[in-house]
């Protein structure tokens, strides 16, 4: 009886595994949380702490990496929403900090977020808060003891995400967008991350501007310093 | 400070094991009021029951009714207080906004999985935004929309943080108001600041109600192109594809649409309707095929799906005569009569409705034994019915009494319907070509003006003239309830100063029971029963002195 359009199957099955799959995560947390209360290891100075850090940033990473899969699978047939909107930008970062809370308190790092409260801006909240929370992620993954989320206003609006952790490898700064090319089995590293976000920095625009990403090293922590652009 | 130590909290999830850990999760936050429903149909009765502050929903909720269509008819039954907050759990954070033309939106979604403290951020910042924003969408409820417009102002002033949120509701009440001018330059304005999707669409529903279908048509294209999600553009491009004229580029507008949500059964309804337009009836069948399926597990799903499914079988059997798929056909169509009367056993004139469609159904697979059948049980029905059809239903109807050679019975049907309907000028001018009795229209239209008249005398507080011109109306056309429900309101008015005062309140009196058998369901029964009432107290009260 139903009839659906061909491309749309894949879709379809995509979004539903992604579902499952993020179901089955959301059971790993939750069982993992249950063990450590049922055993009293929620002491934040135990041992286990630093592996209960590791499960939960490692489900964290797989939870990210379905989403932007799917969203970019989405891109691609026309398929992904896009609603831009004013949001007020220290409520919307402070969000993204309240999802990795658990992860930046097992790591120990100290995240700040240096963003004027008043501030609104004009985004699509949903894309955007899937790369802030990968970038912060990784963040989190390399820096040593602290991350500054800043904001500035030039023409335009820009994120910064500072770590004081080793910096990006000068390759992969060097690609400068081409970010499919950073893949390397050996170091984990995909490249889908920041090409994710550079396809959503450049889904904004405005007038005649395409928002765009920029990796540095350096920045206030002299670390990596990532950068979305937002016209 | 906000706490939710004191809110009564419902979850509605399919998956035990997560609903369970949502509940963890919440007493974990200092709420101990829970409960947990794992489907649609329990949630609805857990509300009948008691009055939830949060309801967290996951919006896949297996078999039956998803998520939004829980809040659907929530918000129709009104089950949900204005107050309580609906948070819809999804899959994925790009879900949102999917949907398109939807009425009821949730306070906030929140994507699996999360954690308690993200859950607590949510449900802040939805509380929050309904509280600050309650003294508007309570204006907009009372249709205040002048108070609303205010009320908005005040708000974006004191609470920056919701200016758009305020804007949007300035702009809808704006055009409630039919204040065209003033909601165009609203909506102009917010986009030369930022291009805001709502906004954009915004100019071009004003231009489209200006009649500038060139302008709207710009616009809406330039939507679907920049933003090919926001499905409510679609709906709005295939609107004003039809005003001009253009309902072969409306279908293709609409199918675009659903090929990117299926399950919207009001936009497959649409193409359904756009494509018997076009004589494309193996759309139509499709479209009509797909809402019944889609709403098979809604309480709002209506006769019309039914109804018009039928028809599109029955077109394309008489316009693919020799096909071998045939068979398969009727026997469709049977089953969807069946599952018709079934379903509205109850709702009379959908009853006759579709014996009619039977009846034509009939004809075109030539069975003259069941033409007869279901045309006199038909009328039979129609005798004894009390109730009234909507004038697109009289019209359906008697097209296809007249396409069975019933002409009789479809003037009858007319007739009540032109009756019932005379102050609908388009309704009129519409129907006036499936009748022979051109004294009918006329007689209508008399009664019309006098209805008009009575009218105006109401408002300048002459219920003298009133009452005359209601009468003159109310006996060229006896049977139009709006007109007898008008004129007892003006025969109240009048006893009050008059000195027959028993004698008028007889004839209200007299006038309302001709009515008595209106149905419950008719959206007037709430207007005649307080006109009742009111009788029969300033009755009992002039008799007893």
């Amino acid at each position: 009886m139903t009839t659906q359009p061909k491309n749309d199957y894949f879709s379809l099955v995509l979004a539903s595994t992604v579902h499952d799959m993020k179901n089955s995560l959301a059971m790993l947390g939750q069982s993992l949380n249950h063990i450590l209360d049922e055993h009293n290891l929620n002491d934040p100075s135990s041992k286990i702490q630093k592996d209960v850090g590791i499960v939960q940033y490692e489900s964290n990473r797989v939870n990210n990496g379905l989403m932007q899969l799917l969203a970019l699978y989405k891109l691609e047939n026309e398929q992904l929403p896009f609603s831009p909107s004013y949001h007020n930008l220290f409520e919307f970062i402070e969000e993204q900090t309240i999802i990795l809370a658990q992860l930046l308190e097992a790591k120990n790092i100290n995240c700040e977020i240096c963003v004027d409260e008043s501030l609104d801006a004009f985004f699509d909240a949903n894309l955007l808060a899937i790369v802030i929370e990968n970038i912060l992620g990784n963040a989190i993954r390399y820096s040593k003891s602290k991350i500054i989320i800043s904001s500035k206003i030039e023409d335009h609006l820009v994120i910064q995400i500072n770590d004081d952790g080793m910096g990006y490898p000068e390759k992969m700064i060097d690609l400068e967008g081409d970010y499919m090319l950073g893949i390397n089995q050996s170091t984990g590293s995909t490249g889908l991350g920041l090409f994710f976000a550079k396809q959503i920095a450049s889904m904004h625009q405005n007038k005649s501007k395409t928002g765009y990403i920029v990796l540095k090293n350096g920045g206030q922590l002299n670390g990596g310093l990532f950068e979305i652009h937002i016209p | 400070m906000f706490t939710l130590a004191n809110k009564n909290t419902l979850i509605i999830e399919d998956f035990t094991v997560f609903a369970r850990s949502v509940k963890t999760m919440l007493y974990s936050l200092g709420n101990q009021s829970v409960e947990i429903v794992s489907n649609a149909e329990d949630a609805i009765q857990a509300c009948r029951v008691k009055k939830f502050d949060i309801l967290l929903s996951d919006y896949n909720l297996g078999e039956s009714k998803d998520g939004q269509q829980l809040l659907e008819e929530l918000m129709v039954f009104g089950l949900l207080s204005p107050k309580c907050i609906f948070i819809m759990l999804t899959a994925e954070n790009t879900s949102t906004m999917v949907m398109g033309a939807i009425e009821h939106q949730p306070d906030n979604y929140i994507a699996k999985p999360f954690t308690a403290a993200l859950l607590k951020s949510r449900i802040t910042k939805a509380v929050d935004k309904k509280e600050t924003l309650s003294s508007i969408t309570q204006n907009m409820d009372k249709k205040n929309w002048l108070e609303a417009i205010n009320q908005s102002r005040l708000t974006a002033s004191e609470n920056p943080k919701y200016r758009m949120s305020c804007l949007r509701s300035e702009f809808k009440c704006l055009k409630k108001l039919n204040k065209l001018d003033d909601a165009l330059n609203l909506s102009l304005k917010i986009i030369a600041e930022r291009e805001v999707p709502w906004a954009l669409q915004a100019v071009g529903e004003i231009y489209f109600l200006q009649k500038k279908y060139d302008k709207a048509v710009g616009v809406f294209k330039n939507m679907t192109k920049k933003y090919p999600m926001n499905l409510e553009a679609y709906d709005c491009l295939a609107q004003t594809q039809i005003a001009l004229g253009q309902s072969i580029d409306a279908q293709e507008t609409i199918n675009t649409a659903i090929t990117k949500a299926p399950k919207i059964v009001k936009r497959q309804k649409t193409l359904g309707s756009i494509a018997e337009e076009n004589k494309d009836f193996n759309t139509m069948s499709n479209a009509f095929r797909q809402a019944i399926y889609q709403g098979k597990h809604s309480a709002l799903s209506s006769p019309d799906e039914y109804v018009k499914l039928t028809y599109g079988l029955k077109n394309l059997i008489s316009h693919n005569g020799r096909d071998l798929s045939k068979d398969k056909l009727v026997v469709e169509a049977e089953q969807t009569f069946k599952q018709l009367e079934s379903k509205f056993k109850n709702d009379t004139g959908t009853i006759i409705r579709s014996n009619v469609a039977h009846a034509a159904f009939s004809k075109a697979i030539k069975n003259k034994e069941d033409i007869d059948k279901y045309s006199n049980h038909a009328k039979k029905i129609f005798d004894d019915f009390e109730g009234v059809l909507s004038p697109q239903v009289s019209l359906e109807i008697s097209k296809s009494l007249n396409e069975i050679g019933e002409t009789d019975f479809a003037e009858a049907i007319i007739k009540e319907a032109i009756q019932q309907n005379l102050d609908d000028k388009d309704f009129i001018k519409q129907i006036s070509n499936f009748t022979q009795d051109k004294n009918l229209i006329q007689n209508c239209k008399k009664a019309a003006q006098h209805n008009e008249k009575a009218i105006f005398y109401f408002s300048k507080n002459d219920f003298e003239s009133a009452t005359e011109y209601f009468k003159k109306a109310s006996t060229i056309s006896p049977k139009n309830i709006n007109i007898a429900l008008n004129y007892t309101q003006a025969l109240l008015k009048l006893s009050k100063k008059s000195k027959n005062k028993i004698d008028i309140l007889h004839s209200a009196s007299d006038k309302l029971s001709e009515l008595n058998r209106m149905e419950t369901s008719d959206s007037r029964y709430a207007r005649y029963s307080e006109l009742n009432r009111l009788t029969q107290i300033m009755l009992s009260n002039s008799t007893l002195r």
